[in-house]
């Protein structure tokens, strides 16, 4: 004792001691700081993957149910979008730490193994809370029930989009009276309508915006048009493919053709050239808070018809219940209230662009009013395309990872059309014959429910 | 207060040498065994632990959840033989690191010779040089992103071009390359820049003393002195640039780029795992690339190994 070095060791164990109880203190009062935003109330974890112009839309709903239920304490997180949600969400549903409540894509549910990544819903306690079949688009409805329970309830539609600029296409003579662009009926149709548009533009500016090389956009124009012929994937056991290659070549030739006649400039950021002076693009229908937010007179209709039958791509939002061991009480029931009161809410979740799934809304006059929602609404809502309802498919999931990307060739021109529908139906019968990792069945036994 | 205690009673040397040699390896554990500990037991939890619980998921058909662990034997390795996107996402790899590392060495040493002859400004060139190695990866993706766009990005508009690099397959892993060099180039200039400094001043004099002009003492003395620290930068960037991947799924957005031309092997093995939730799968591929990349290193130490026995033969 009273040597230097003795001191100096005392001054670091000190020191130390204090950083370490330091830090617990700090905890503690995180902890502290918790209980008191949360008070004695019920906790509800959510997790959504709203990030776009629905992001802030999502959070206003959000701090509109905080005031109207003081007695819950909602604790949201947004994440990542896309493959990334995903693979928190069954992680965080294996290791049984998963939130209260969840978004996905309806797409995906068949894949994310209900039952053990998942819990059903309970019908009669969502009546309690309003929530009622009756009111929702049936087909959406229908899409979330596995094995004749609930497991997606559904929160809207989101489609993609032909959104058109009005000055431009106003020079060009392409409206009607009533200041909207005829759908075309036809790919020459089309192919004239872009034309005239192109003769309007300054030099360097696309004339579509087509997200030519992005994986997943190009698998979604696919489905639309490919569904627009009427083309199949698998028969109804899910044992054979049924995709035609001559459809399929169709489609691919007229997604191609907007590159090699020069109306598309590859890699182009499509929703900024739009913003830019650029008369078209295809993009979801989550841009329209975007596009809104500038100062451009537009109008955005579904895909344009040019295979005669009207269909645009569309996904659902839907709410879930991630998979808890223990799941039930306050947390559960709060969960319940909060999905039925963004579902019901229709009319504001339907600002950011999405098509509600809850009918009702169509009756509202504020909902009504809404433009562009207005043009697109009721047509998308009417001729859905979807992806096929099974394991691998659903929005950015392995399906649009395999077959994406031959699409993606196809347009920029290092595969042709006709060998590129070869290749994605190869894609699909190697995807068929593939197990769902989740529970060691191929889709044609997951139909039948034949054990692992 | 122990280990002064110790030295005061230490045995005399002859005694030390009739020790066995288990109490000498006790007595030397008992003097540095505790500091290196906590170093063998992370390395144990969070190296070696996963990586013989990869090796056991590799025979299995285990999920993302933890379910379905059937042994399924050499199963997955047999599949991820006749995957041909195994292959080619290990072709996108190996193209990567056969374009990457023979250009950081070249670059890294001129660099090193920059900043060390330069008279003015040493410290300001080596800023430039190593500053981007501190960057994050995904800074250098979106950052190489932006300046790759084809209408208002830097390089087009530096070079006068209008070339879509990111989105036409010819230029798609070129791009990756680029923006790799930038950002690691500096570790390797480091490592030539140390070197540099440690070569005998002295010899350089007396080759100037005999007329030997600045090439020649490039040629003759600073190039042979470099040759242990080239071969460490070569091994050390093969090793690497195989297991390419932040970069590029970042400049691409988790896609596998123009036709799938810059999905690399990492990514591929992290689609496995966490897209498709197929993480046995996911750990028997994970493994091939773990026997290349040891392979390569086992190869660097035989051929380093035949090369010391030919200069003291």
């Amino acid at each position: 004792m009273g040597q230097p070095g003795l001191n100096r060791r005392q001054l670091l164990a000190a020191a130390g001691g204090l950083a370490v109880a330091g830090s617990f203190g700090f905890a503690a009062l995180g902890t502290g700081a918790d209980a008191l935003a949360a008070g004695a109330r019920t906790r509800v974890r959510y997790w959504n993957l709203f990030q776009g112009g629905d992001g802030a839309n999502q959070v206003a709903m959000v701090d509109a149910f905080r005031d109207g239920h003081p007695d819950i304490a909602v604790k949201d997180s947004t994440l990542a979008w896309g493959g990334p949600y995903y693979t928190k969400l069954a992680m965080a549903a294996a290791g049984n730490r998963a939130p209260d409540l969840g978004v996905m894509h309806q797409g995906r549910i068949p894949g994310f193994a209900p039952g053990r990544l998942l819990d059903p819903w309970d019908v009669n306690l969502l009546a309690e809370y309003g929530v009622r079949e009756a009111d929702f688009n049936p087909v959406l409805w229908q899409r979330g029930i596995v094995d004749g329970e609930l497991y997606a309830l559904p929160l809207d539609i989101h489609v993609q989009l032909n959104f058109y600029r009005k000055d431009v296409c106003e020079k060009a003579g392409l409206l009607d009276t009533a200041g909207r662009l005829p759908a075309a009926g036809s790919t020459d149709e089309w192919f004239d309508i872009l034309e005239a548009a192109k003769g309007q533009l300054k030099k360097g500016q696309q004339t579509l915006g087509l997200h030519a090389n992005d994986q997943n956009f190009c698998w979604w124009f696919f489905v639309a048009f490919y569904q627009q012929l009427g083309g199949t994937y698998f028969d109804d056991d899910h044992t054979t493919v049924t995709f035609d290659t001559d459809k399929a070549t169709q489609v691919l030739e007229f997604l191609r053709k907007h590159v090699t006649d020069g109306y598309v400039t590859v890699g182009e950021a499509d929703g900024e050239a739009f913003l830019a002076g650029s008369p078209f693009t295809w993009e979801g229908n989550w841009s329209v808070p975007y596009f809104n937010g500038e100062k451009v007179e537009y109008g955005a209709q579904p895909l344009p018809p040019v295979f005669g039958t009207p269909a645009t791509h569309a996904e659902s939002h839907s709410f879930v219940l991630p998979h808890q061991a223990d799941r039930g009480g306050d947390a559960d029931e709060g969960a319940y209230r909060l999905a039925a009161y963004m579902v019901t809410h229709a009319t504001t979740w339907a600002n950011g662009g999405h098509v509600p799934a809850y009918l009702p809304t169509f009756k509202d006059p504020a909902y009504l009013k809404l433009a562009p929602q207005d043009e697109y609404s009721r047509p998308a809502m009417d001729h859905q395309a979807n992806e096929p309802h099974i394991w691998f498919a659903g929005s950015t999931g392995v399906l649009a990872q395999r077959v994406g990307p031959i699409v993606a060739a196809s347009n920029l021109g290092s595969a042709t059309p006709d060998a590129a529908a070869r290749r994605m139906k190869s894609a699909l019968a190697q995807l068929l014959a593939m197990k769902n990792p989740m529970d060691g069945r191929t889709a044609a036994q997951e139909l039948k429910g034949a054990g692992a | 207060m122990s280990t002064l205690a110790h030295a005061g009673t230490l045995p005399p040397r002859t005694a030390v040498a009739a020790d066995s040699a288990r109490a000498r390896w006790g007595r030397r554990f008992q003097h540095g065994g505790w500091f290196v500990a906590p170093f063998f037991v992370l390395y144990g939890l969070f190296v070696v632990l996963p990586v013989v619980r990869g090796l056991y998921l590799s025979f299995t058909d285990a999920n993302i959840s933890g379910d379905h662990t059937g042994f399924v034997g050499l199963d997955n390795y047999r599949e991820a033989l006749k995957d041909d996107l195994v292959w080619d996402s290990l072709w996108h790899s190996v193209q990567f690191t056969l374009y990457v590392v023979p250009v950081i060495v070249v670059a890294a040493l001129l660099m090193a010779l920059i900043a060390h002859h330069t008279v003015h400004f040493k410290w300001l060139w080596r800023l430039c040089f190593f500053a981007p190695f501190l960057l994050p990866s995904a800074v250098i993706g979106n950052l190489w992103w932006w300046l790759f766009q084809p209408t208002n990005g830097m390089v087009n508009h530096v070079l006068g071009l209008d070339t879509p690099w990111l989105t036409q397959k010819s230029t798609a892993m070129l791009a990756v390359v680029v923006a790799t060099l930038w950002w690691t180039v500096g570790f390797s200039f480091l490592l030539y820049l140390a070197a540099l400094q440690n070569i005998p001043h002295h010899l350089y004099e007396a080759a100037e003393l005999d007329g030997a002009n600045a090439f020649q003492r490039m040629l003759h003395i600073t190039v042979p002195n470099l040759r242990n620290i080239t071969g460490l930068v070569f091994a050390l960037q093969i090793l690497a640039s195989l297991q390419v991947f932040d970069q590029a799924v970042v400049m691409y957005q988790f896609t596998p780029g123009p036709e799938e031309s810059t999905r690399t092997f990492v990514q591929y093995t992290l689609e496995q795992g966490f897209t498709s939730y197929r993480v046995g799968y996911a750990s028997a591929i994970s493994f091939i690339l773990f026997i290349i990349v040891a392979a390569v290193a086992l190869g660097r130490m035989w051929l380093l190994r035949n090369r010391e026995e030919v200069a003291t033969r």
